[in-house]
């Protein structure tokens, strides 16, 4: 079976427009939640991790009326895409047979918010279709495809927060099955009022910026944004000179039958897909070096989170550094996977540990939660795991490129 | 990569519930079509189902209806197929799911709340993230295996269908539920009609003076698992169900291809040896005329008889996936249903089958899953016998 490579990357984050903003916000340990300007909101919290708007050519491939109907996460996935191809080097011959597969979970939400209340304020006599057609979350993947010329196979996947995970974990089955040597799997999401104020009436929200693993943690803070990472055949990779970032070594879905929206008390599910994504990668645990958490900051996700930890680690986990880079770029909901795992790939790059942010009292003392920034250590193997709503579990493995390959 | 069998298919669709009411209709020709006042016109409506029979958890009180009718198909397709095969394990059990469009009602019910009084309501929520009905139907029946949620258009239930049949034929699983579902919901039909986008009559999928298709809603589930399984246990196989990772073909980002070449190129292989085609055609005129040019230059004049099921149904995102389950009956049974509304020649001369269901020794079945955005989901059934 072929080795799958990550050959490009590409993010859109509260921490900057592109990949090296992103490695940068991480190694200074910036904190990008802030005030939530993007629209107005009654209720509890007032912070979110926005994106400042793309640059206006991100859609120059498209045609004009194609182009007015984007959604700000079409314009995301579109800048980080195209990140992620440059940065791979891909031809368009290359691209062209890429497969696609990309993880999303309101699509055109905030914009349709907004057609649907000018309608029922009677500010407009009828809904317009065309204002209409950027909803479906397939948009992302149709304007991305278009755009990039991607004809290979496409998916778009809709798990909540563990949406982008799950399409690297297609991208990579398609690169190791054959289906595809290039995949591009791409994660992107916006905020809009319907989330914002949907995790708010759950009282999932901080009021602060999160605090991950913090005994005094009060729930996550919403972020958006975008990321992509172009997964390929690691023998096609090195026969076109492309240089390998990382290797994806395994991953693994499960599922906890459990609630629609808590998460399995013993972690179960989570449990299973940590030790699956490793038995997948033939990675034993004492071999990891870092976990990127999933690291919502709400009280029963880090909680169980931990506990899952602690099953597969033991008191390795002492030793063993954890972070949630949630803590600085927000929950980016159906991007957060593939933010989560561009994050992990620069951590293995660059022997850098992205820090938790906003952690003053960890309720774990035990645990290395990486609590300052620019720490540097030498990483071989990461795992990044994400949990969402309905007790989707989707973890990933990544390794570091060998040196020659 | 092990062969994929089909054994077990659940139906929730405007024809009735179960595979009987569902094949029963299509092939006498029944229209499930008719006046449904929350739209304002007609639409393709499944009738109430016994909400408590299909829903039993206590977790499951404030379950919304596209999950509803999602869990009712697998629940049809388990029994269709006398129950999982003894001793599965829930671990090693998939659920792939699909829908274009989900939980549209609620959704609009959350925001004028919201817009009324500045606050979202939380007992509504949990059910608007996309994936509440593989949430739903995963804790009913106890799946703890690899799941997905495929939101693709008019190619959801074909997507769904794929990836479920994929994890099979890799080992991923023992055995999977695949299917989609989607709701018809009074938003959907205001917007549709405000934009003039809908048939004034019946739909007439792939009838050139086609004015546009009819809403409907439905779900339907396959219960997969791989043939030397199933045939070691002596399980009834419907078919063989192929995966195909689909193609893109280009097209505006928000509607539909309009050189039919690339699908053509990209279906002929799958046609080669096709001996009945389910068309995603919905008398939609964008759609069928797409579909009616690309299935001619791939058959290339060979007549094989092509159907179309949203002329019975009324056209929504999950309708691949009873096309699929149409297409599982018709290898099984060799029987052509019939396509309603269309008065012949057919687009692109295609040998359409209308009037009576039409006999055939059915080999293979592809159905032809297609989505704006240049999305091609062909799905591919085979007989086994």
């Amino acid at each position: 079976m072929p080795a799958v490579a990550i050959t490009g990357l590409g993010a859109v984050t509260a921490l900057g427009g592109d990949v090296p903003a992103l490695a940068a916000g991480l190694a200074e340990g910036r904190c990008g939640i802030g005030p939530l300007t993007l629209f107005a909101h009654a209720g509890r919290s007032t912070l979110a991790a926005q994106v400042p708007e793309p640059a206006a050519g991100i859609a120059r491939a498209l045609p004009r009326a194609t182009a007015r109907r984007l959604s700000r996460a079409d314009r995301f996935a579109l800048a980080a895409a195209g990140e992620a191809c440059r940065s791979a080097g891909l031809t368009p011959e290359l691209q062209r047979a890429a497969a696609l597969y990309v993880g999303a979970t309101t699509g055109g939400m905030r914009e349709s918010e907004e057609v649907y209340r000018r309608r029922r304020a009677a500010e407009e006599r009828r809904f317009r279709l065309s204002r209409l057609l950027g909803t479906p979350l397939a948009t992302h993947a149709a304007v991305v495809s278009q755009a990039l010329g991607l004809f290979g196979p496409r998916a778009t996947f809709s798990t909540a927060c563990s949406s982008s995970a799950l399409a690297i974990g297609a991208a990579a089955a398609a690169v190791r099955d054959g289906r595809a040597r290039i995949a591009l799997a791409l994660g992107t999401d916006q905020l809009c009022r319907l989330t914002y104020a949907g995790f708010d009436a759950l009282q999932a929200l901080d009021v602060e910026p999160c605090r991950p693993f913090d005994r005094e943690r009060r729930g996550l803070s919403l972020g958006e944004g975008a990321a992509a990472l172009v997964l390929e055949d690691a023998a096609h990779a090195r026969a076109r000179g492309a240089r390998i970032r990382a290797l994806v070594l395994g991953d693994a879905t499960t599922t906890d039958a459990h609630h629609v929206t808590a998460p399995h008390p013993d972690g179960a599910g989570a449990l299973r897909a940590l030790v699956a994504a490793l038995a997948a990668a033939g990675v034993p645990p004492e071999a990891v070096d870092y976990a990127n958490a999933h690291g919502s900051g709400t009280r029963q996700n880090d909680a169980v989170e931990v506990a899952v930890l602690r099953a597969v680690f033991g008191r390795r986990l002492a030793r063993l550094p954890v972070s949630s880079t949630k803590s600085q770029v927000g929950h980016c909901l159906g991007a957060a996977g593939a933010v989560e795992a561009v994050a992990t790939v620069i951590a293995l790059e660059q022997g850098l540990l992205p820090p938790t942010m906003n952690l003053r009292t960890p309720e774990w003392p035990d645990l290395d939660f990486v609590s300052s920034a620019g720490r540097r250590a030498p990483l071989a193997v990461a795992v990044t795991s994400s949990y969402g709503f309905g007790g989707h579990n989707v973890t990933l493995v990544l390794g570091r490129a060998e040196s020659g390959r | 990569m092990s062969a994929v069998a089909v054994t077990g298919i659940g139906v929730v669709s405007a024809l009735g519930h179960g595979v009987e009411a569902f094949w029963d209709g299509l092939v006498g020709g029944r229209s499930g079509l008719g006046p449904v006042a929350r739209c304002a016109g007609r639409a393709g409506q499944v009738p109430p189902l016994d909400l408590r029979a299909v829903a039993r958890s206590p977790l499951s009180r404030r379950i919304d209806r596209a999950s509803l009718l999602a869990l009712a198909a697998c629940r049809l397709a388990l029994a269709d197929a006398g129950g999982l095969p003894a001793g599965t394990d829930a671990a090693r059990t998939g659920l792939s799911l699909g829908s274009a469009l989900g939980n549209l009602g609620e959704t609009a019910i959350f925001l004028d709340r919201l817009f009324a009084r500045g606050t979202g309501n939380p007992f509504v929520f949990p059910n608007l993230v996309m994936n509440a009905p593989l949430s739903y139907a995963s804790i009913e029946l106890g799946v703890t295996g690899p799941t997905a949620f495929l939101v693709e258009q008019e190619s959801s239930g074909e997507a769904a269908l794929a990836w479920g049949a994929e994890q099979v034929a890799r080992g991923a699983v023992d055995v999977c539920l695949a299917g989609a579902t989607d709701e018809l919901e009074a938003v959907l039909c205001e917007v549709l009609r405000d934009a003039g986008a809908l048939a004034r009559g019946e739909p007439r999928p792939l009838d050139p003076e086609a004015d546009g298709p009819c809403p409907g809603e439905g779900a339907a589930v396959l219960l997969l698992e791989p043939m030397a399984r199933a045939r070691a246990r002596g399980a009834r196989v419907y078919a063989r169900l192929e995966p195909h990772p689909g193609f893109g073909v280009p097209a505006p980002a928000h509607g539909w291809a309009r050189d039919p070449e690339p699908v053509a190129e990209g279906l002929a292989p799958l046609l080669a040896d096709a001996d009945v085609v389910f068309a995603a055609a919905s008398g939609r005129p964008e759609l069928d005329g797409l579909e009616g040019a690309a299935l001619a230059r791939a058959l290339g004049g060979r007549g094989v008889p092509v159907t179309a099921v949203r002329g019975a149904l009324g056209d929504f995102g999950a309708a691949g996936a009873l096309a699929a389950a149409a297409a599982a009956l018709a290898v099984a049974t060799g029987t052509v249903p019939p396509t309603l509304g269309l008065v012949p020649p057919a687009r692109g001369g295609l040998d359409v089958v209308v009037g009576a269901a039409r006999p055939a020794d059915i080999r293979v079945a592809v159905v032809n899953g297609l989505a704006r955005g240049g999305l091609c989901r062909p799905l591919r059934l085979e007989a086994t016998a």
